[in-house]
């Protein structure tokens, strides 16, 4: 497998990474799953504000081929979106770590970030669904 | 790769949006060796065809092709396709992949007394379709006819480098171009032979996308077993054909002259978001209809779709609502096609 999979990280096994750094957390789609989606053409972002559960729909990236849904790494409240996608979505396609960042959130849970994979138990998940 | 109709077949090999672009600006090879293949052959295959397609076989001569569709009695679709006149006792006909045994059985079923053997060609041959804006400059190298003499929906038998082939000005993307068929034993050759004239591989993703921007029904789609060619916006397609009864030409005509409850149209969204596959429409909250089609536009950079709606709301600019999982999006009837070059 050639996808890209940094080692700072945390993933979920619905495929999104996780940046934490103090109270909030940067979330996106991992290289795998951008690339099993496809171009990606249109991304519904959450609400800036709202309250969302962990494993809750925080919004749906579209593809020309397929649906998928972002869900919610951790539960919190959504501090930030990226509002760049509106207008090039494909910046998921071409930095899914970087410029495609998707939201940014202020974790009310802690002990949740336990439940988050590491970067070696991720890479079990992505090669037995690739 | 995915399963389709038990072929496994990419869906993409790169790219869709940019197998799709490298239809639209040069060229794309798209393998579509899983379509169905026949040949007929005998003294009454006109006769025959004259009764199981609603196309007149009266407008075709040898070296041309026919697009047509067979219906059941009461004018839904067994299959839409493409014929090729060989000679008036031989001809060449391509079906769609899903539909092949179906189609096999439906055609040998009705031939009655005639003088017609059908042999089913699906799997000892292959087919790729050559698309795009210089399809003719990256092809006329490679073969022994001159393309200029091959028109639109014409066909010759050629040689591509040393490899027997039928070649018809034919295709499903809106662009000029090719469609091949030849013995399967040089598929590899001739593929890589295309794939060096600077031609870029397309999959059955970017076929969809250009289609559905070119406006080209797709079975299952826009027509299927529970759709009429009327109610799909194929009125052409519906012959009178003076003397000849054929297969649904009853209720056929019927819709034709009067009109039918549905009707598919072109649909945009005034919002963000993607419209796919049997969403629901709505007018003021009451639902009138169905998404046939519905994706991104990678020429045109924006959604679009069609849609099978009660006909009094066909009027290009009637606005209308589509379900998009828990939400309704603000469309708007539009004309079609979306784009074509041809």
């Amino acid at each position: 497998m050639d996808y890209e999979f940094p080692e700072n990280l945390k993933y979920t096994k619905t495929h999104e990474w996780v940046r934490i750094k103090d109270k909030t957390a940067t979330v996106g789609i991992t290289d795998f799953a951008q690339h099993q989606l496809g171009d990606i053409v249109y991304i519904e972002l959450p609400e800036k504000g709202a309250n969302l559960e962990k494993q809750s729909s925080a919004g749906e990236i579209e593809s020309v081929k397929a649906v998928g849904e972002l869900s919610m790494p951790l539960s919190g409240k959504i501090i930030e979106v990226n509002s760049t996608l509106v207008d090039n979505p494909e910046n998921v396609n071409s930095s899914p770590y970087g410029s495609g960042w998707i939201l940014k959130l202020e974790y009310t849970n802690e002990l949740e970030i336990d439940d988050l994979l590491s970067v070696e138990d991720y890479k079990r998940i992505a090669e037995e669904e690739n | 790769m995915v399963d389709f109709a038990g072929f496994s077949m990419p869906v993409q090999y790169d790219s869709i949006i940019k197998e799709h672009e490298a239809v639209r600006s040069k060229v794309g090879v798209f393998d579509v060796s899983h379509m169905g293949e026949f040949l007929l052959e005998g003294e009454d295959v006109i006769d025959f065809l004259q009764y199981v397609m609603i196309n007149d076989l009266n407008l075709l001569e040898p070296s041309k092709g026919q697009y047509s569709c067979m219906c059941y009695d009461n004018g839904t679709v067994v299959d839409d396709l493409v014929y090729y006149e060989e000679n008036p006792n031989r001809f060449r006909m391509i079906v769609n992949a899903g539909n092949v045994e179906k189609d096999f059985q439906w055609l040998n079923e009705h031939i009655g007394g005639r003088d017609v053997k059908i042999t089913n060609l699906s799997s000892e041959r292959s087919r790729l379709a050559f698309q795009g804006p210089k399809s003719d400059e990256y092809l006329q190298p490679l073969v022994d006819v001159d393309l200029n003499s091959v028109n639109r929906f014409y066909f010759a038998h050629c040689n591509l480098k040393k490899a027997p082939v039928f070649i018809a000005r034919t295709g499903y993307t809106g662009e000029r171009g090719f469609e091949l068929s030849f013995d399967k034993a040089y598929a590899e050759e001739i593929w890589n032979d295309l794939i060096q004239t600077g031609a870029s591989p397309a999959g059955l993703g970017a076929r969809d996308s250009l289609r559905l921007e070119a406006t080209y029904s797709l079975y299952g789609h826009e027509i299927n077993d529970s759709i009429t060619p009327i109610e799909a916006g194929l009125f052409w397609l519906v012959k009178p054909k003076e003397g000849i009864d054929y297969i649904g030409k009853k209720i056929l005509m019927e819709q034709k002259t009067h009109g039918t409850e549905r009707i598919i149209v072109g649909l945009d969204l005034l919002e963000r978001g993607i419209i796919r596959q049997n969403f629901k429409i709505f007018k003021e909250n009451v639902e009138i209809g169905y998404v046939t089609s519905g994706g991104y536009s990678p020429t045109l950079k924006k959604t679009i779709g069609l849609g099978l709606i009660k006909i009094q709301y066909k009027e290009v600019g009637t606005k209308l609502e589509i379900q998009v999982r828990n939400k309704n999006l603000k469309g708007i009837v539009v004309s079609t096609p979306f784009f074509r070059n041809v």
